[in-house]
């Protein structure tokens, strides 16, 4: 088989798809920060409380983020195992800076879906 | 719904945030309330706001300085905290029963600790022991292992003997303070079931305040 096969093969029916939680955090910031430093920053927290292990069951992917008016801080979505939310809440919360930006990050709601982040 | 309490901050005037400011934050995040605590000293023009608790925080290495201390803040401020670290201080700390809360037993790197014999005082004296959650949120790696091992230790002895307990943050800036929900996972980092930190943020403090634990408040009661 040619190395680069289509994405396409690798989708799973939506019954075999291992279940998911999104959450809808909000950051307060001292200057705007960017959403791959975030990213970063969040994946090492990861790693630094729970190890390579721990972090590879947890499935954190970081899929919006932007900076509210103002620029004192922004929202995003995060994506992560549906058992894993309470390692993702404490790694989220163990944040002090982003590129030495202090920041502080709060989970303000999650769901099974993007569509019930919204009210 | 409890009504959670976050009992130490550090406000301005030792800190650059005003604690209007974290107040409303700390509301917004889902707190009734904050006690400012900052190192000794205290601020009278505060007190004004509700859910704005004035206290203040003993920092000296010597006993006989934390004695006089705590007779001269005892009855002005809501609540005696005590920059805990040391094993002097620790125990002379938890022998006291003037004093509300036993800062960072362990140190805010994990150098001091607390044994059973310290813990039964404090269950017996009223003096709230503090798992300062900020630690665990500004160190890593071989700091933070040693942190959570020790809190760990403490926590064990703290259920065994009832002791009361405090889960606190610290803060020194807005973005330091972190909401009921936050501080919960981190508890639970340390062993604490949700049952035992949501306590911890609202039963334990409401009782501090009133101090529930304290001696003269028992003879009051009984009679």
């Amino acid at each position: 088989m040619h190395a680069l096969t289509p994405l396409l093969l690798l989708y799973l029916p939506p019954s075999l798809r291992e279940r998911r939680r999104y959450l809808l955090f909000e950051v307060l910031s001292e200057r705007a920060i960017d959403k791959w430093e975030l990213l970063k920053e969040i994946l090492d927290s990861l790693y630094s409380l729970y190890g390579d292990l721990g972090a590879s069951e947890s499935k954190v992917w970081l899929i919006e983020y932007h900076t509210l008016d103002g620029a004192t801080g922004g929202q995003g979505i995060l994506r992560c195992a549906h058992q894993h939310v309470e390692e993702v809440r404490a790694s989220l919360a163990c944040i002090h800076s982003v590129n030495n930006v202090r920041v502080g990050i709060r989970v303000i709601r999650t769901s099974g879906t993007m569509k019930g982040l919204s009210p | 719904m409890p009504l959670f309490y976050d009992l130490i901050v550090h406000a301005h005037p030792e800190t650059e945030t005003p604690a209007a400011d974290l107040l409303s934050l700390a509301r917004r995040y889902g707190y009734a309330g904050i006690a400012i605590t900052n190192h000794d000293q205290f601020c009278e023009a505060q007190p004004t706001l509700p859910g704005l608790f004035t206290g203040v925080e003993i920092q000296t290495e010597s006993v006989t300085e934390l004695k006089r201390a705590v007779k001269h803040y005892g009855g002005k401020v809501a609540l005696v905290v005590v920059h805990g670290g040391s094993e002097k201080i620790n125990r002379a700390a938890v022998e006291h029963p003037r004093v509300d809360v036993l800062a960072h037993p362990c140190g805010e790197k994990g150098e001091g600790g607390l044994n059973h014999v310290l813990v039964r005082y404090a269950a017996a004296n009223g003096v709230a022991i503090d798992f300062n959650l900020d630690a665990l949120i500004h160190t890593r790696r071989a700091d933070r292992a040693r942190l959570l091992s020790k809190m760990r230790e403490i926590l064990r002895l703290v259920r065994k003997y009832h002791a009361p307990m405090l889960v606190t943050s610290h803060a020194h800036s807005l973005y330091e303070l972190r909401a009921p929900r936050e501080m919960f996972a981190l508890a639970a980092l340390i062993g604490l079931s949700t049952e035992e930190a949501r306590a911890a943020l609202s039963d334990f403090p409401a009782g501090i305040m009133a101090k529930r634990w304290k001696k003269e408040r028992e003879v009051e009661v009984l009679d």
